[in-house]
């Protein structure tokens, strides 16, 4: 469980950036965080880490405050991967980046072998082990990333931005790969302005604004609530748009595949 | 890494000195600059820091002055132990380690009240060669783009259990490589692309382009010049 107790947060240049945030995320969810430009998204984000520490509250992880551990320590059970690939990518191989996190961490050899061998299988990288992950395309950097911090094993995985940059080929793998992550019981939280790929995602929702949480629902509430989606700045999947215009505005299909079988249903009728 | 970057880096205000022609601010701050390297007795540094500390207040800045001073006093610290030990007096010493701060802070003065615009039209006006102009402009402009990256990258690698506060010093050097290589890359792909959009928003077809800005001393201007050429002069010829 992650709780955020009343939490605040100030940039050093004095702006608030958290204001007064109560909540709390549940052991093997998947949450997405939506919001305009400046929401707080990113910030949040940062202090299940430890990258931040609130200026007032606290943040509370499996019932341990953040502001006890160091960035290290939190980070062994709280994997982040930032929308920037080339802000982590550094090593001369492949092996080397995906390896960083595991020596950093001070795992023995064996398990390092071990994990190295099933993050290389997962992501399909073997064939670029020995290539450097600056001379790659932005997809495969991306997963260079992702495996460079599965590599651990964290319980906790944040997600900023995974889809920007990614084609659609890249979305489906990355959609498969969050949804299998899920049902070996991690706990995934995403930050993203990708609505149709959260629609297909179905998680649960943090709208935020200005700093602060303005709603958190499930995906349908969430996207079908138009006062609430002008409010932070989103525009609803097309999906949602469809039904809407044909006057549906509840039970609205998730997949295109379902949404094709309800409007021959509704023709036919 | 933040709080004494934000001791270079200009932000806009509506302070008496962040209004007068950069030309002028430059004037101030090389007087200070070169006061700072000629002075050599305690009272004359009093009155540098006293005239640095007044263009501050009136700048607004002071705040953001008080960060550079603190980087420079890690420095200066540095050269007051060397000098000592070099054999020379404890009184030298301290001169020495203070000539230092008022350099570093006469710089950042100019730096704190102009924006990279102002830089533009200062070292235009001084006929440098205009691909020259850009390029340090251009490295000016991007300092806060720069450390908005080294931070990112900082926390990116601190996410995968990097830790740059263990280890001994070795250790800790060879700990920045995974922040220097992302930070370098990217900074030769920025430069990379900036200088392709440049070039395609038709940099460098004209030898003399339009300037829409031209520079003008007005009275307030003119006073300042004054005031300060004149105490400038005094200290030169009766203050050391």
């Amino acid at each position: 469980m992650i709780e955020f107790k009343q939490v605040s947060y100030n940039h050093p240049d004095g702006t608030n950036a958290l204001d007064n945030i109560n909540l709390k995320i549940k052991k093997n969810s998947i949450t997405a965080i939506v919001g305009n430009n400046g929401a707080g998204k990113t910030t949040l984000v940062k202090h299940i880490n430890g990258l931040l520490k609130p200026s007032k509250g606290e943040v509370m992880i499996e019932n341990n405050s953040t502001k006890k551990s160091s960035v290290a320590e939190l980070s062994r059970n709280v994997g982040m991967v930032f929308q920037n690939v080339n802000h982590q990518l550094f090593a001369d191989t492949v092996k080397n980046e995906i390896l960083f996190g595991l020596k950093n961490f001070g795992f023995d050899q064996e398990y390092i072998d071990e994990r190295y061998e099933l993050m290389t299988n997962l992501f399909d990288l073997g064939k670029y082990e020995g290539i450097s992950p600056l001379k790659l395309s932005g997809g495969e950097k991306k997963k260079v990333c992702l495996a460079s911090v599965l590599a651990w094993n964290p319980e906790i995985l944040i997600l900023d931005e995974p889809t920007v940059g990614q084609d659609e080929l890249q979305k489906n793998i990355l959609f498969e790969f969050i949804n299998t992550l899920h049902s070996n019981n991690k706990t995934i939280i995403i930050i993203s302005h990708d609505i149709e790929f959260l629609w297909r995602l179905q998680p649960n929702i943090i709208t935020m604004s200005d700093g602060k949480i303005v709603e958190i629902d499930y995906s349908e509430k969430i996207f079908t609530n138009k006062e609430l989606i002008d409010k932070v700045g989103l525009i609803p999947p097309q999906i949602i748009k469809i039904f809407n215009g044909l006057g549906i505005e509840k039970d609205i299909p998730i997949n295109l595949e379902d949404a094709c079988k309800r409007i021959q249903g509704l023709m036919e009728e | 890494m933040y709080f004494i970057a934000n001791g270079f880096i200009y932000r806009k205000s509506n302070s008496i000195i962040h209004k007068l022609d950069p030309r002028v601010k430059l004037l101030i701050s090389i007087q200070l600059f070169t006061l700072a390297l000629l002075v050599s007795n305690l009272y004359n540094l009093a009155i540098i820091f006293a005239a640095i500390s007044i263009f501050s207040l009136l700048g607004k800045i002071t705040k953001r002055l008080l960060r550079t001073m603190v980087f420079a006093t890690g420095f200066s610290a540095l050269i007051l132990i060397i000098n000592y030990f070099a054999g020379y007096s404890f009184i030298y010493s301290i001169q020495i380690a203070l000539r230092f701060i008022a350099i570093v802070c006469s710089t950042s003065l100019f730096f704190l009240v102009t924006s990279p615009d102002e830089l533009e039209y200062v070292l235009r006006w001084f006929k440098l060669p205009r691909d020259l102009v850009f390029a340090f402009v251009t490295s000016v402009r991007f300092v806060p783009v720069i450390l908005m990256d080294t931070l990112q990258i900082i926390d990116a690698q601190k996410s995968r259990g990097l830790e740059l506060e263990r280890g001994n010093p070795i250790i800790r050097i060879k700990k920045f490589i995974p922040i220097l290589v992302p930070l370098i890359i990217n900074e030769v792909i920025r430069s990379g692309e900036l200088a392709e959009a440049m070039e395609s928003r038709g940099y460098g077809i004209s030898k003399n382009p339009t300037s829409l800005y031209s520079l003008q001393l007005i009275n307030q201007d003119l006073i300042v010049i004054f005031i300060t050429s004149i105490s400038f002069i005094s200290i030169i010829f009766f203050g050391y």
